[in-house]
C-alpha cells in the first residue's frame, strides 16, 4: 500500500503555518531560550518551503540554499547561545522581563 | 560568460562549462580586494596565536588589511563590470566605491578603539579580527547577486557584530544590548530569508539578474507570492538600516555597544545595508518593469515608512542627554533621509547617486563623532553624558573642534560634506517630482539643528563642571579625528568629484542579463 503525494500546496501552507508560530514565539515568549528556539523555527521553515518550490520548479537551487541555512543557523544558534550565558553570568535571568537597563 | 539558463538542471548537469572552473584575469583582479582583506583576516588570526606578547602586530596587520583593500579598490575603478562565481557575485564600480567606504569605516573604528580598549582593559585580537570578518561580509553582501549569497554575507557581518556589541563581557549594559540585536536581528533575517524563498517559488530563480527578467518579462511581477515575497524581503531589510516601525532595538543597542563598535555600526553596517536595498529593490523591478499596482504598494510603504522615520528619529533625539543615544536618534533620522534617496532614485536624473554621497559623507563625519567619544569616553563608557561636554573647547581644543565640525556637517550646513550630500538629494527628490516628502525632510532637518547645536553650547560656551578627570590622549584617535575633519571639509567645499563618482555608479545597480554581456566585453 502507498500513501498518496503530498500536495506541494499543503506542504506550503504548512511551512507558512510554522514560520508564523516561531514568529508568534518570539513575540510573545519571555524565555530568551525558546526565543532562540522560535528563531530556529522559522528559519526550519524557510528550508521547508524553499525544498518544496525546489521540487515544484525541478531546480537545484533552492536545494542549494537550504545547506547554507542549515550553516548559518548553527553558527548563528552557537554565537546566540554564547551571548545568552553572559548575559546569564552578569543578570542572572534569561527573562526578558527583566532585562530592562537600556529605556528611554 | 554567455547568457545561457544559469540553474544546472537535470539535462545541463552532463555537459560541463569550461568557463566556471577557470577565471580570467580581470576576475582575478576584480578579486584583489577580497584578498587583501581575507589575507588579513588569516594573517591576524595566526600573529593573534604567535604573538601573544606583542599587543601591537593585530591591529597593525588590521590597519594594513583595511588599508590594502581600499586601496586596491581605487585602482580597479576602471575595471568593468567583473562577474564572478556563476553570477553569484558582481565586482563593478556600485561594490568598489562602497568598499573603500567599509574599509575606510573599519580602518577609522580599528584608530579610535587602540586607547579605548585599552582604557577598558579590553585589548584582545579577536576585537580587530571580527571586525574585519563583519567588513568582508559587507563587501560581499554588496556585490552579491544572489539572495542567499546577501543572507550569507548578512549573517557574517551581523554575528561578527553581535559579539562585539557584547565585548565588554563583564557590563550588563553591554550584554543586554547584545542579546537584543541578536533576537531582534535573527529574526529580521528569518524573515528576509522567507521572502527570499518565495521570491523563489514565484520567479523559479534566487538570482537577482534572473528575478528581475522573470519581472521585466511579465512571468511574476504581479502573483501574489511575489508580492509577499518582495514584501517580506523589504520589511528584512527595513529592520536591518531601523526604519520606522523597525528602529526599536537601535537606540538601547547602539548604547549598549562599545563606543567606537557604535560608530562602525552606524556607518559600515548601514552603508551595507542601504547599497544591497539599493541593488535588491532594483532586481525586484522597482522603478522599472513591475506592474502599475505593485509598484504604487512598494513606493506608498517606503513613502510612509521615510516620512515617520525622519519624523520619530528627530523628535526623540531632541529629549536625549546621553550622547551616544542621542547620535543613534540622529542615525534613524538619517536613515529616513536615505529612504527618500531610495523612493525616489528611478524617476530621478541622478538615480540612487545621492545614496552613495550621502552614505558617504554620514560615514565620514559620523565616525569622527564617534572617535571623538570614544576617546572622551572614561572606563565603563560613562562620561560622554550632554554635561560632560562643558567647557570641552578648553580641556581638548581639537576634540572639541571635531565634533562642532561634525555636528554642523550632520546638521546640513554649509560648507560641510552633510550639506553637499543633501542638497544633492532633496534636489534629486524634487525633480522626481516627490514634493511632500521634501517638505517633511526639509522641516526634520531644521528640527535636527536644535539637538546639534546644543552639544556645541555645551562644548564652547558653558564652563567646565570640575577640572581634571580627562581621559588620556591618544594620537592616533585624533590622527583619525583630524582625518574626519579633513575629509567632512573637503566634500562639503569641492564635492565636484564624489558627485561625479557618484552619478557614474547609480545606473548600475542591477545590470539586466542581455546588456550584461555587452557590457564585459566592451
Amino acid at each position: 500500500m502507498s500513501l498518496p503525494p503530498v500536495e506541494p500546496w499543503v506542504v506550503l501552507a504548512f511551512s507558512a503555518a510554522i514560520f508564523f508560530v516561531g514568529l508568534f514565539g518570539l513575540l510573545v515568549r519571555r524565555n530568551l531560550l525558546i526565543i532562540l528556539m522560535s528563531i530556529e523555527l522559522m528559519l526550519n521553515a524557510v528550508n521547508l518551503t524553499y525544498v518544496t518550490f525546489s521540487h515544484q520548479l525541478s531546480s537545484m537551487a533552492g536545494q542549494m540554499s537550504v545547506f547554507f541555512i542549515i550553516t548559518v543557523a548553527a553558527a548563528e544558534s552557537a554565537v546566540g547561545l554564547g551571548l545568552v550565558i553572559a548575559l546569564y553570568r552578569t543578570l542572572k535571568t534569561v527573562d526578558t522581563d527583566e532585562i530592562t537597563l537600556l529605556k528611554d | 560568460m554567455s547568457d545561457e539558463p544559469l540553474i544546472a538542471t537535470a539535462t545541463t548537469l552532463n555537459t560541463i562549462r569550461p568557463e566556471l572552473l577557470t577565471m580570467t584575469f580581470g576576475q582575478m583582479a576584480a578579486l584583489s580586494p577580497w584578498i587583501w582583506a581575507l589575507g588579513g583576516a588569516l594573517s591576524m588570526m595566526l600573529a593573534a596565536v604567535l604573538f601573544k606578547t606583542w599587543k601591537w602586530v593585530v591591529p597593525a596587520l588590521m590597519i594594513m588589511a583595511t588599508a590594502g583593500a581600499a586601496w586596491s579598490s581605487t585602482m580597479l575603478m576602471d575595471l568593468g563590470d567583473q562577474f564572478l562565481f556563476n553570477r553569484m557575485m558582481l565586482v563593478d564600480r556600485f561594490t568598489l566605491v562602497f568598499t573603500v567606504l567599509f574599509a575606510i569605516s573599519a580602518l577609522v573604528t580599528t584608530l579610535s578603539s587602540m586607547k579605548y580598549l585599552d582604557r577598558e582593559g579590553l585589548q584582545h585580537p579577536e576585537y580587530y579580527i571580527l571586525m574585519l570578518f563583519s567588513m568582508i561580509g559587507m563587501m560581499n553582501m554588496v556585490s552579491a547577486l544572489d539572495l542567499v549569497v546577501i543572507f550569507v554575507a548578512l549573517e557574517l557581518m551581523s554575528i561578527s557584530v553581535y559579539v562585539l556589541v557584547g565585548f565588554r563581557r563583564a557590563d550588563r549594559r553591554s550584554n543586554e544590548a547584545a542579546v537584543k540585536y541578536f533576537v531582534l536581528g535573527g529574526a529580521a533575517s528569518a524573515v528576509f530569508l522567507y521572502g527570499s524563498a518565495l521570491l523563489y517559488g514565484a520567479t523559479g530563480s534566487i538570482n537577482i539578474q534572473e528575478i528581475l527578467a522573470a519581472v521585466e518579462a511579465g512571468r511574476a511581477g504581479g502573483s501574489l507570492l511575489f508580492v509577499l515575497g518582495a514584501a517580506l524581503v523589504i520589511f528584512g531589510f527595513l529592520f536591518k538600516v531601523a526604519s520606522f516601525p523597525f528602529h526599536m532595538w537601535m537606540p538601547d543597542v547602539y548604547e549598549g555597544a562599545p563606543a567606537p563598535i557604535t560608530g562602525f555600526m552606524t556607518t559600515g553596517i548601514k552603508a551595507a545595508s542601504f547599497a544591497t536595498f539599493v541593488r535588491v529593490m532594483a532586481g525586484l523591478g522597482y522603478g522599472d518593469g513591475l506592474a502599475e499596482a505593485v509598484q504604487k504598494h512598494l513606493h506608498d510603504i517606503l513613502w510612509i515608512s521615510a516620512a515617520l522615520t525622519m519624523v520619530i528619529g528627530n523628535v526623540i533625539a531632541l529629549t536625549q542627554v546621553n550622547l551616544k543615544r542621542m547620535l543613534a536618534y540622529s542615525s534613524i533620522a538619517h536613515t529616513g533621509y536615505l529612504l527618500v534617496g531610495i523612493l525616489v532614485g528611478p524617476a530621478s536624473d541622478s538615480g540612487y547617486g545621492p545614496i552613495y554621497l550621502y552614505l558617504l559623507a554620514y560615514t565620514v563625519m559620523n565616525l569622527g563623532a564617534f572617535a571623538v567619544l570614544s576617546a572622551l569616553a572614561k572606563r565603563g563608557d560613562s562620561g560622554i553624558n550632554l554635561h560632560d561636554m562643558a567647557g570641552l573647547s578648553k580641556r581638548q581644543p581639537l576634540m572639541a573642534f571635531g565634533m562642532a565640525v561634525f555636528l554642523f556637517s550632520m546638521a546640513g550646513i554649509p560648507p560641510t560634506a552633510g550639506f553637499a550630500a543633501k542638497y544633492l538629494l532633496f534636489y534629486s527628490a524634487v525633480q522626481a517630482g516627490e514634493i511632500w516628502i521634501t517638505v517633511i525632510a526639509v522641516l526634520c532637518s531644521a528640527i535636527s539643528v536644535y539637538y546639534y547645536l546644543r552639544v556645541l553650547v555645551y562644548m564652547y560656551m558653558r564652563e567646565p563642571a570640575e577640572a581634571g578627570g580627562s581621559a588620556g590622549r591618544s594620537w592616533m584617535a585624533s590622527a583619525a579625528v583630524l582625518a574626519m575633519i579633513v575629509l567632512t571639509l573637503q566634500i562639503g567645499v569641492l564635492p565636484s568629484r564624489v558627485i561625479e563618482t557618484a552619478k557614474s555608479i547609480s545606473k548600475t545597480a542591477v545590470p539586466q542579463i542581455g546588456q550584461a554581456g555587452a557590457r564585459a566585453a566592451r
